[in-house]
């Protein structure tokens, strides 16, 4: 069981006082607040891979040498290349919708005129 | 310079995961990055284009802080430093909390088994009712405040408070985020080596960490802690067990405490008075007269007036009030210390504001992550607004009570 769902006491989580805003956006602040937990989470997984290097050197493989002197044969090559562009085109994801509706001529007024042609008894 | 400043750990420390512990460094450097890299572009903000623009719509440059601060709210660079400031203090107690509620039930246990081993006094009363001040707001945003219990015999804001504020401090207060006593104990030490106090009271002491140098230094002395959070003075009371010294703790309000008159020679008290009121403050300086013997000193180490500061400084200083709730942060930065000191009955000679050099470099090489270089960096900076802790060292008020003076009727 997950441990922040054990039925036990917890600690509090949020501290008391209103949270100010700082960006006169509506939804910015709550944006850069995810971007820093992303961010806060890379570091943590780039900790760890440092940690899995140092201590597979410590048992005798140097993962980090081995790393930096790999030659990527094509296999590797295609298999990286595919990743990369699969991980941009759902990084991209709404940007790419925003063109294919546009390709499809998909308008919010057609969105909400569907919305009303369907409803019709 | 490279801040690898690593806390030493004792025996009530929240242990973290490695995934944790790499939360809580990416926590600590972020803020590190702020004050060293985002804080240093507000300057040329403020002199270009900020105070261009106020200029240009009230006929007049700015005078104040409040001038200051009602331009610099609309620039995007400045909006993107203060979000950072706060996210990074956000992120800073979460990481801290995740660790912390995972090992709850343990840590109250250890916490009692090592609490019973401490020859000093534990006292909590009962019914105890902490001030407005400090439960309105979670000051400083940690999650609880200083006196949330979620159980009983709860020390989770302790350990809170323990581990996070070595992540705010950057571990610019030592190993045992305990600078500030230490620094005061060796001002005393090298400026009036006969003073050797018998009896100790540190008011607003939270776990202690200022509180324990006392001991350590003045080792025939008997030391009470005294803070209005239940849970940071349980912790407190273990912590100092673990650490192997005896201090007595007691949840208690600095404003009224149970002590009887002329019962310490030494009164002290770090960052205490800024968490406190403009009712309450002035009620702290009498409550330390009233108990200190004939001759016995006070010394409040906390923030310097913003009477000496220019007010760019005093406004980079400030958004801790609006940003931290921190609400007493700026009012207490106005407040007339010496004008209370006197009020309380101390002779306004007997009053002064003096440095008390950081003790910092003194864990050089004996503490992870803590070289010469490093701490001396950290010792030896000039004062910057909005950087942790002062350069140079921590700004004391110091008071002496008259040898034949009667208690303020």
């Amino acid at each position: 069981m997950d441990n922040t769902t054990q039925e036990r006491p917890h600690v509090i989580r949020h501290a008391k006082g209103k949270r100010p805003e700082f960006y006169e956006t509506p939804g910015v602040d709550a944006a850069m607040s995810m971007i820093m937990v992303l961010a806060s989470e890379l570091s943590v997984v780039r900790d760890r891979l440092d940690s899995a290097e140092r201590v597979a050197k410590a048992n005798g493989l140097d993962l980090a040498a081995g790393i930096e002197a790999l030659e990527l044969d094509q296999e590797a090559l295609d298999e990286r290349e595919a990743r990369r562009q699969d991980f941009m085109q759902r990084l991209f994801y709404l940007q790419l919708k925003d063109a294919d509706e546009a390709a499809q001529a998909q308008t919010s007024e057609g969105f909400e005129a569907t919305i009303h042609e369907i409803a019709q008894p | 310079m490279l801040n690898t400043f690593q806390q030493a750990d004792h025996p009530i420390l929240p242990k973290a995961t490695a995934d944790e512990a790499s939360r809580e460094e990416f926590a600590k450097s972020f803020k590190g990055f702020i004050q060293s890299t985002l804080l240093p572009g507000l300057s040329p903000i403020y002199e270009t284009r900020v105070s261009k623009a106020f200029e240009k719509a009230n006929g007049r440059p700015p005078e104040n802080r409040r001038d200051i601060r009602s331009v610099m709210i609309h620039d995007l660079y400045f909006q993107h430093y203060a979000m950072a400031n706060r996210t990074a203090q956000e992120l800073l107690w979460e990481s801290v909390n995740v660790s912390i509620d995972r090992q709850l039930p343990d840590l109250i246990e250890k916490a009692k088994e090592l609490s019973a081993t401490n020859k000093g006094e534990l006292v909590i009363p009962e019914g105890f009712e902490p001030p407005r001040y400090v439960t309105a707001l979670d000051i400083h945003c940690m999650p609880g405040g200083y006196c949330s219990e979620v159980t009983e015999d709860d020390v989770s804001v302790g350990a809170l408070y323990d581990r996070g504020v070595y992540l705010y401090s950057m571990g610019y207060t030592g190993p045992n985020n305990d600078d500030m006593g230490r620094s005061v104990v060796n001002y005393l030490k090298r400026n009036m080596p006969d003073f050797k106090p018998k009896r100790i009271l540190d008011m607003g002491c939270t776990v202690g960490h200022s509180t324990l140098p006392y001991k350590e230094l003045f080792p025939e002395a008997e030391v009470w802690g005294i803070d209005v959070g239940g849970p940071c003075i349980r912790y407190a009371h273990a912590r100092a067990a673990g650490m192997g010294l005896d201090v007595n703790f007691a949840q208690m309000n600095a404003e009224e405490t149970t002590f009887g008159d002329e019962e310490f020679d030494l009164v002290v008290s770090h960052i205490l008075l800024h968490e406190t009121s403009g009712k309450a403050m002035p009620r702290v300086f009498n409550e330390a007269f009233r108990v200190l013997k004939p001759g016995g000193l006070m010394i409040h180490a906390d923030l310097p007036p913003f009477d000496l500061m220019d007010p760019f400084t005093q406004f980079i200083l400030d958004n801790e009030t609006w940003y931290n709730n921190e609400p007493f942060w700026g009012a207490m930065r106005d407040m007339d210390q010496i004008g209370l000191a006197e009020k309380a009955g101390f002779d306004r000679d007997s009053v002064r504001f003096d440095t008390a050099p950081m003790a910092v470099m003194e864990f050089a090489a004996a503490a992870s992550g803590y070289s010469q270089e490093s701490s001396e960096h950290v010792a030896e900076r000039d004062f910057t607004a909005g950087e942790f802790a002062p350069g140079g060292g921590w700004e004391v008020l110091i008071a002496k009570k008259g040898e034949k003076q009667a208690i303020a009727a």
